[in-house]
């Protein structure tokens, strides 16, 4: 698989704050890349100078094989961007707001009503093309603003925080229109997320703090370094397990152990003869907590 | 061209929903009218009768029409500027809206996307400002002013040419503003000053030399000269085939700014036109290329 992201030694101050630091990665193509980080962890920034919507103080970012500073309108034209916060017209109808974004990527006439019925099949709201957009729901709303960065076919859709606020049924959607999309169309999706549920489906994960890398790898490399697997054990008394002389603590009907590896695990249960336990796997919070020292909130709490 | 015209239709759309926006752009007008009438339409007719010494009589509705034409003139100049800024806030409601950040992260060029801002408040100065010269010659023709056909013609093109200059001027002054209180701070400095700038609030023969060389530096003080000529001139007719001594009329045309003087000499209605017109362009072409300079958008 090609790199279709390629960001090398990226730099961006605002004034005496280096909001990213000498930023470096890569994603590949077709792939579910998510991008973590607190809020000011560089993530924001480091999306509009990819998008050629900021301007980067050093460093390179080559988008699809084409340079943000030599190519920029083939760059926009590869990606597509869902904000944080819906930036559509509030007082227009939907069909407005895709009209009027459509024509920015030349997309007019025929052409472009095709593409917002397609749109809207697959998100699932052709009967609010005519409502105005400041009276929709926060779910109907989110699926609008996907629909637009979806318009002229990405390369790449870039999600900044897609699913905060969302209720479960309007996430789910989403997420299955976009992984949908992710295998038909073979589109990179670029995720930032305060959901870890979200960020443990991803191919590759960044944490982002302080504008640079503290951490990277697949979830399961993550999770193998960051955070410990837990395991459960019933039926057995606490002399037990406190002759394993490992930290434990009493939850609810068993004792839940902090394990360092697999082998340890077996370890334990086949010299201990323990018959009834459960063995999970660390969770991507835990990564996030033991990367930065600090928990990722999400929705409102963030 | 199909961009450009599919996003002056988005920013006309967001003025005309906006009813308040709108509405509150279409009275202000209306409320100077109601209160120069009130406050300054014997003002007006004392400063005219000063003009004539004793001996001279000159008809009611002479004077009444060199009032009414002084006022319509001195409203519609100072509306076409100030009007303009009120209608030119979608620039700085995208910035805040976010809305800008999503139009600079396509490949739209800015040229375009600056065009359609500009299109789009003219398109809407023009409509409000045309509204306001309609009442304006409503109540000309009921005051029974020698504005006739011709002279409608030409305040309204006009208003044009003037909405033209404050668009462009609104439209780079609020490049660089990126909230809607700095607007809000910037419209009000504009509606309390442009009028005594630009010789519509008192004639410019009134002021000091010095200052009457820097205001005819300004390009709006041709607009107002040129809305003058055209809504007192046809009454000046009527005083000269009724009599009126020519010194006595050419007094007026001094003192009430139909006659404007750039460093000493008198500039023609040509001339003020070829004024207004490059101005502009010249304006439009530095507030594109400002645009188009200044690309990326901070978040």
């Amino acid at each position: 698989m090609k790199n279709i992201i390629e960001i090398q030694n990226l730099t961006k101050t605002y004034g005496s704050l280096t909001a990213v630091d000498n930023l470096s990665f890569k994603v590949k193509e077709g792939e579910l890349f998510a991008f973590l980080g607190v809020n000011g962890a560089g993530k924001s920034t480091t999306i509009n100078i990819m998008c050629s919507a900021l301007a980067k103080d050093s460093g390179s970012v080559i988008i699809n094989g084409n340079n943000i500073d030599t190519d920029s309108d083939k760059v926009k034209n590869d990606i597509g961007v869902v904000f944080q916060s819906s930036v559509l017209d509030k007082s227009l109808t939907v069909l407005d707001n895709l009209q009027s974004r459509g024509a920015l990527y030349s997309l007019h006439g025929k052409e472009l009503r095709q593409r917002i019925d397609e749109v809207a099949r697959l998100l699932d709201f052709s009967d609010l093309l005519k409502r105005t957009v400041g009276k929709l729901s926060g779910g109907q709303r989110r699926r609008i603003d996907v629909a637009r960065a979806l318009l002229h076919k990405p390369k790449i859709l870039i999600l900044d925080e897609p699913t905060t606020g969302l209720d479960p049924q309007t996430r789910s959607l989403l997420w299955k229109v976009i992984s949908n999309l992710q295998k038909s169309e073979n589109m990179t999706v670029f995720l930032t997320t305060h959901y870890m549920e979200e960020a443990a489906d991803a191919d590759y994960v960044v944490i982002l703090d302080g504008g640079k890398i503290s951490a990277d790898g697949t979830p399961y490399e993550l999770k193998t370094k960051w955070a410990r697997d837990t395991l459960t054990l019933y039926g057995v008394d606490t002399e037990s397990v406190e002759g394993l002389g490992i930290p434990f603590e009493r939850l609810g009907d068993g004792y839940k152990l902090y394990v360092s590896s697999p082998h340890e695990t077996k370890t334990i249960v086949i010299e201990n003869g323990f018959d009834d336990f459960e063995l999970a796997k660390g969770k991507m919070d835990d990564v996030f907590l033991a990367v930065t020292g600090r928990e990722l909130l999400g929705g409102d709490g963030k | 061209m199909t961009t450009l015209l599919s996003m002056t239709r988005r920013n006309i759309k967001l003025f005309f929903h906006d009813k308040g926006l709108f509405f509150t752009s279409l009275i202000t007008p209306l409320i100077l009218l109601v209160l120069y009438v009130s406050f300054l339409g014997n003002v007006y007719k004392d400063s005219i009768m000063a003009f004539f010494p004793e001996g001279i009589t000159v008809s009611e509705r002479i004077v009444d029409s060199v009032a009414v034409g002084q006022l319509i003139s001195s409203i519609l100049s100072v509306s076409c500027v100030t009007v303009a800024f009120c209608s030119n806030m979608l620039m700085v409601q995208d910035k805040v809206t976010g809305a800008a950040l999503d139009i600079a992260v396509t490949p739209v060029k800015r040229a375009y996307l600056s065009l359609s801002y500009y299109i789009a408040t003219y398109v809407s100065t023009s409509i409000i400002c045309i509204t306001a010269t309609l009442v304006c010659l409503a109540y000309a023709n009921a005051m029974n002013s020698y504005i006739g056909f011709r002279e409608a013609v030409l305040l309204l093109s006009d208003v044009l040419i003037l909405a033209m200059l404050g668009t462009a001027v609104s439209s780079i002054i609020n490049f660089f503003l990126s909230s809607q209180g700095q607007i809000s701070a910037v419209g009000s400095m504009v509606s309390s000053t442009y009028g005594f700038v630009s010789g519509a609030y008192m004639p410019i023969s009134q002021f000091s030399p010095v200052l009457q060389k820097i205001i005819s530096l300004l390009p709006g003080t041709y607009g107002t000269s040129l809305m003058r000529n055209h809504a007192i001139a046809s009454t000046l007719d009527v005083m000269e085939a009724e009599g009126i001594p020519t010194e006595i009329v050419e007094a007026i045309r001094d003192g009430f700014d139909l006659n404007i003087y750039f460093f000493g000499n008198r500039v023609g209605v040509g001339g003020m036109y070829a004024v207004l017109l490059l101005t502009v362009l010249l304006l439009i072409v530095i507030y594109v290329v400002i645009n188009c300079t200044c690309k990326k958008v901070r978040k």
